[in-house]
Parts: C-alpha cells; sequence; structure tokens
C-alpha cells in the first residue's frame, strides 16, 4: 500500500474550440505527498484538476494513476475524493446525510456508516453541525462538511479546488494548519489548487507554477522561491513581488542607477538582462546608490517602501524604526548572493 | 369615479405631508382595485353562492310546477344515487391517471431533452402547441382524425401492428382510455415545461460531486435529482389534479361522456343532469358536490406538499 497515490500526467493538452486551455503539462507526484497547483487565474489550474478527476477528459494525453493508465477511464472508477471551489454540497441533505453518501455508494454496511461518518466530522470539528442542512452552515462549516465528505472514504487521492477561497483571513489561516495536519495523519497524496502563493508556500511539499496553460516551473516551495527560473514566476512568487530592472550588464556585474554592481553569476559585459531583487534583500547601506523614498506602506513590525532609483519604482522592506519620511533620500545595495538575471528577451534564468 | 375626483382637492397645508401621501395613495389604490374587485366578486363568489342556494331547492324545467325550497333534500338523493358514484369513480380514474401519466412522461421527457446539446429550443415550442390549443378543438381533432375506425392515426397504427380495428370511443371499455390518452396527449407537455425549467435550474457541481463519490446514474437520479425536483413535481400534480377534476371540454366533444356513462366524469354529470335532463337543483348538488371534493383533495396535496 506504501506507492497508493503515485500521479503522473503525461503531455496533457486540453482545448476549448481553438482555444488550448492546457499546452502539454507533464507533473509527477509522488505517493503522500502534499501537492499545489499556483498560478494566476485562468491559468489552467482548475482544468489540470478536472482531467486528474476524471470529470473532464483531456484533447491529448495521459493519465496514470498508480502506474495505471485511467485516462479513459470515468471519474468514478478513479477513487478520488474532491472538494471542489464551489463546496457542491447536496442542498436537500443534513450534514451527516451528505457525508455518509459516498460510503452509501460504495456499499458500506449500515452499521460502520455511522461511526464513520461522526469520526470524519469529528475531524473537522463539525460533529455538533450534523443534524443541518447545507443551507444552514456558514461558508467555513460548509468548506468542512465538503472536506468531510471527501475523507470519509478513504480514497487514493485528495483534489482540493481553492477550498479556502471563500473564508475569511482568520479562518483561512485556521484551516490552512488543521488541512497540513489532516493530510499528514490520513498520508494521502493530496493535489491543491490555489492563486494564493503563500498558501502553497505553507503548505505544499512541491508546487508547479501555471502560466496561461503550461508549467514555468515545478519544485519545492523554497527552491522556487531562492531560485525562481524565469520572470513571470519571479513576479508571482512572494509578497511583495520581486523587483524587476531592466539593464545592462558589466564586466562581472550588471549596471544598476548608473554603478556596476558585482553578481555571482558570470556574463559577457554590455548584454541586455532584467536584474530581479526582492524587497527583503535590498539593503540599507550609506555608501550604496542613492534613491527617494516615495511611499511608506508602515506593517506595523515592519514597513514595504516604495523607492525611486534613478527614475525606477523599487519596492523594500526595511524593519529599523523610526521609518523614514516620504520625500527623504537614503541609499541602497546588492549583495551578489541576492541578485537573480533574466534573459529580457527569452525570460528564462541566467 | 367620485372616488377619484377627491384626490384632485387639495388637503390644506396643517396635515403632515408624508401620512397625506399614503392615505392619498391608498385611496387611490383602492379606487383602481375596485372595479376588478366587484367583477371579481360578481362572476365568481355570487355565481358560487347562487350554486349553493339552487342546490337546496327543487328546480325541474321540465315540472316547474315542483319547484321549491327542499333544504338538503338534494344532497340525500345524490348519496343514493349510484349514477353519482359511478361519475366520481370515472372522475378519480380519470384524474388518477392522467396526473400519473403526465407526471412520468413529463420528467421522462424533461430528462431526456434536458441531457441534449442542441435543439432543446425546438421541442420547448413544439411542446407548447397542444397546451395553447383549446380541448375542444383537441377533442375533435382526436375523435376525428385519429380515432375513426379504419381512417384514423391510430386505429391505423393499431391495424397494422395487428392488434386490429377498434371502434375506440364507442366501446365502453375503450372510451374512458381514449379520453385519458387525450387528456394526456394534450397536458404532458404543460408537466415537461415546468420541471424541465426546474431541472435547468439545478446546480451542475452537485452531479460532478455525485461522480466523485461514485454513485451510478441511477443513483444520481433517486438521491439527488428527483428530491431537488420534489416541489416543481407536487407542484404539476396539484395543478393538474385541480384541472383534471374539473375537466370537460374534451371530453364532451369526444364522447359526451358515453358511451351510456362510461366516460361520464362528475362535471358531465352535472351538466347532463341540469342541461339535458333539466334538474336545475339536482345538478347543482352534483356540482357542489365536485366542488367540495376538488377542494378536499386540493387540501389533502398541499398538506402533503408541506409535510417535509
Ligand atoms: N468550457 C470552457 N470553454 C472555453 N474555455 C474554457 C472552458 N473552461 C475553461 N476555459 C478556459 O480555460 C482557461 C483555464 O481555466 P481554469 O478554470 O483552469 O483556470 P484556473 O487556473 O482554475 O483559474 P481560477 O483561479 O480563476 O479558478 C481559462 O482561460 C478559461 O477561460
Ligand atoms: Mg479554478
Amino acid at each position: 500500500m506504501t506507492a497508493r497515490g503515485l500521479v503522473q500526467l503525461e503531455k496533457i493538452v486540453k482545448k476549448h474550440g481553438s482555444f488550448e486551455a492546457l499546452k502539454g503539462i507533464d507533473i509527477e507526484i509522488r505517493p503522500g505527498e502534499f501537492f499545489a497547483l499556483l498560478g494566476p487565474s485562468g491559468s489552467g489550474k482548475s482544468t489540470t484538476l478536472r482531467i486528474l478527476a476524471g470529470l473532464d477528459a483531456p484533447t491529448s494525453g495521459r493519465i496514470l494513476l498508480d502506474g495505471k493508465d485511467v485516462t479513459g477511464a470515468d471519474a468514478r472508477a478513479r477513487d478520488i475524493a474532491m472538494v471542489f471551489q464551489s463546496y457542491a454540497l447536496y442542498p436537500h441533505m443534513t450534514v451527516a446525510e451528505n457525508i455518509a453518501f459516498p460510503l452509501e455508494m460504495a456499499k458500506t454496511p449500515k452499521a460502520e456508516i455511522a461511526p464513520a461518518v461522526r469520526e470524519a466530522a469529528a475531524k473537522v470539528k463539525i460533529d455538533h453541525l450534523l443534524d443541518r442542512k447545507p443551507g444552514q452552515l456558514s461558508g467555513g462549516q460548509q468548506q468542512r462538511c465538503a472536506l468531510a465528505r471527501a475523507i470519509v472514504r478513504k480514497a487514493r487521492l485528495f483534489l482540493l479546488d481553492e477550498p479556502l477561497s471563500n473564508l475569511d483571513a482568520m479562518l483561512r489561516l485556521a484551516t490552512r494548519v488543521e488541512l497540513k495536519k489532516l493530510q499528514r495523519s490520513l498520508g494521502v497524496t493530496a493535489v491543491y489548487v490555489t492563486h494564493d502563493q503563500e498558501e502553497a508556500m505553507t503548505l505544499a511539499d512541491r508546487m508547479a507554477v501555471f502560466r496561461e496553460g503550461e508549467i514555468c516551473q515545478i519544485g519545492r516551495p523554497a527552491d522556487v522561491f531562492a531560485a525562481p527560473n524565469c520572470i513571470e514566476v519571479a513576479a508571482f512568487i512572494g509578497s511583495p513581488p520581486m523587483n524587476l530592472l531592466t539593464t545592462r550588464s558589466t564586466a562581472g556585474g550588471v549596471l544598476i542607477g548608473g554603478r556596476h554592481v558585482p553578481v555571482a553569476a558570470s556574463l559577457e559585459a554590455g548584454r541586455a538582462v532584467v536584474v530581479g531583487v526582492r524587497p527583503s534583500a535590498v539593503r540599507f547601506d550609506p555608501a550604496g546608490i542613492p534613491v527617494t523614498v516615495e511611499v511608506v506602506e508602515n506593517l506595523g513590525d515592519a514597513a514595504i517602501l516604495d523607492l525611486t532609483l534613478d527614475g525606477t519604482p523599487l519596492r523594500a522592506r526595511y524593519d529599523r524604526f523610526p521609518l523614514p519620511r516620504e520625500g527623504e533620500t537614503m541609499a541602497v545595495s546588492f549583495a551578489p548572493e541576492d541578485i537573480h538575471l533574466f534573459d529580457p528577451t527569452t525570460g528564462r534564468r541566467i | 369615479m367620485t372616488k377619484a375626483t377627491t384626490l384632485d382637492v387639495p388637503v390644506g397645508g396643517r396635515a403632515d405631508p408624508a401620512r397625506m401621501m399614503e392615505g392619498r395613495e391608498r385611496r387611490f389604490a383602492a379606487a383602481l382595485l375596485a372595479p376588478a374587485f366587484i367583477a371579481l366578486m360578481a362572476t365568481t363568489t355570487f355565481p358560487l353562492l347562487h350554486l349553493g342556494w339552487t342546490s337546496l331547492h327543487r328546480m325541474d324545467l321540465a315540472m316547474p310546477f315542483m319547484d321549491g325550497f327542499v333544504g338538503l333534500d338534494n344532497y340525500r338523493e345524490l348519496l343514493g344515487d349510484p349514477r353519482f358514484w359511478s361519475a366520481l369513480g370515472v372522475s378519480l380514474v380519470y384524474t388518477f391517471s392522467t396526473v400519473i401519466l403526465q407526471v412520468v412522461l413529463g420528467l421522462a421527457l424533461a430528462l431526456l431533452v434536458n441531457g441534449m446539446k442542441r435543439g432543446q429550443a425546438l421541442f420547448r415550442i413544439v411542446a407548447i402547441l397542444p397546451v395553447v390549443l383549446s380541448p375542444a378543438v383537441v377533442g375533435m381533432v382526436w375523435r376525428t382524425f385519429m380515432l375513426t375506425p379504419e381512417f384514423g392515426v391510430v386505429d391505423y397504427l393499431s391495424m397494422t401492428a395487428g392488434l386490429g380495428s377498434h371502434n375506440w370511443l364507442g366501446d365502453p371499455s375503450l372510451a374512458l382510455f381514449s379520453v385519458v390518452v387525450i387528456h394526456t396527449w394534450q397536458w404532458t407537455p404543460f408537466a415537461f415545461m415546468v420541471l424541465l425549467a426546474s431541472l435547468a435550474a439545478l446546480p451542475e457541481d452537485i452531479y460532478e460531486a455525485a461522480r466523485i463519490d461514485r454513485a451510478s446514474p441511477w443513483l444520481c437520479f433517486v438521491r439527488i435529482t428527483l428530491p431537488l425536483l420534489r416541489p416543481a413535481i407536487v407542484m404539476v400534480i396539484i395543478m393538474r389534479t385541480m384541472v383534471a377534476l374539473t375537466a370537460f371540454a374534451a371530453i364532451f366533444t369526444v364522447t359526451g361522456g358515453g358511451p351510456g356513462t362510461a366516460t361520464e366524469i362528475l362535471n358531465l354529470y352535472a351538466y347532463r343532469k341540469s342541461f339535458t335532463e333539466l334538474s336545475i337543483g339536482y345538478g347543482s348538488a352534483l356540482a357542489v358536490a365536485l366542488l367540495i371534493f376538488t377542494l378536499v383533495i386540493t387540501g389533502v396535496l398541499f398538506a402533503l406538499r408541506r409535510a417535509k
């Protein structure tokens, strides 16, 4: 049973008429992994999940579950549990009946259903709401009910489509932690769709970053954060996102604000490059490049400074108090290891 | 309309303007409502009361010298009248079978059409045709075009299928069957349209959830579609029952209640008694009995609708 939950998507293409929603996706998800599909709205995350679930058929490509080709198999045959973005609870059934439904369909003996339902409900802390109808639940409770319905049957794969997007910020944080614990305790493979990079960073073992029907990068969140492999990923991951400055290279460095800044990578001089620096990696150094403070966004324990460096905007995280005033002049510097370089024509990392 | 002219009279500056507006609006509303209300009273409530009053009289146009108040005699006679009980039975069979057929066929058609990707609009238009026809016209069409022995479409099909030619409307055992079919033909599209609209309004994602939960198509239907359609189905049953109980025109034109009393529903019996046999007092009692009967059944159906 150890290999249960291995997922392989091979060259999945999905067309809606002439529009290509997915342009050839390759993903391999290991058993027991928490895998996130991350990307902006409309990038094809839900499409991928629905194809994986068997709700939609791909135009071409193969889907393998535990090594077996299930491309032509219906959702009913795939032994998958799913939490829908809209929850999709059965409105005429109580919470208990909703959770019991997958068990009844699996012809579980009656005597085993009630305890299983109670156990699943207790895991997501809705065991006091079993007699309510979905219409009488709050958004968070409905989401928990959908979660309970998914975990009550021990499916080999657990799909979640933005399950937290309808919750308020507090509940989202709390549920996020619980979700991770739950997945760990069940030991089940989970595929999690989100457009919230923070959610993906905190929850996922690995993630795939989508953009316009393609995968830009697959890897551990920390690796993707540390070394985004293209401009799009760099701009998407991190909050606030990475600063991207178009400039030229010099011998062993790049030009920023008219000054030579050394970089770790070796570059031929005089080529056009995009320099990426995370706001948290901008160092304040009196001997550095002069910048003007335009706006100060105070976050309480730190601030985001909107600066202009030689006419181009630059955002920096600043955590020394007192904070600078708007209009003040400061100076910044960049460490070579903090500088990401991208090719402006291909968008790839250099 | 003297009421309307008072609206133009200025009421003076001392009254509270909001109150004044409200009073004016209410008077205006009453003035607008009055004609319709009076017309409604004159055409529904008054005839109903008059009917009840008449049913307490002996009123026989064939023997006008016997006319007079008889109290509940008509009702006493009715309870001992085998033709009344037979008509009641026919009414029940007619109502029960037509309503069941309409709901079952209408639901089946709605499920079929709802699953179609194209051509739904065409079906909706075709479906509305029988409904907008007058039942009398429908009756005539069926009597001449469809059911005539040897020449009618249905009889021709029956002969082709090897079932032989039948006197569809003249044979007492077939006549009731025929009028049930005619009513079902005309009104199934109504059930179809109502149920199709409700089906189309059901959320799609729960069917996807059911697929994920590995429910077979049949269980999806029984456990999800049927319960969610229940309000619409009950509504169709109530509306169609009320109409079927008081059906008249189609049967009247097709069989006139015959042969004998084979298709004589209560409504038709009341009509025949009043206007063929000219016993208006007894006919009124029959009509009141039908009214009570309809009210009781409707009440039961509404109670069932509220229950769970
Ligand atoms: N039935 C359809 N017909 C045509 N285009 C579709 C259809 N379904 C999805 N698309 C398109 O496919 C693309 C990917 O859609 P998808 O639902 O996978 O996006 P997503 O990444 O889940 O976005 P979101 O975060 O907004 O949910 C979108 O551009 C969408 O417009
Ligand atoms: Mg989506």
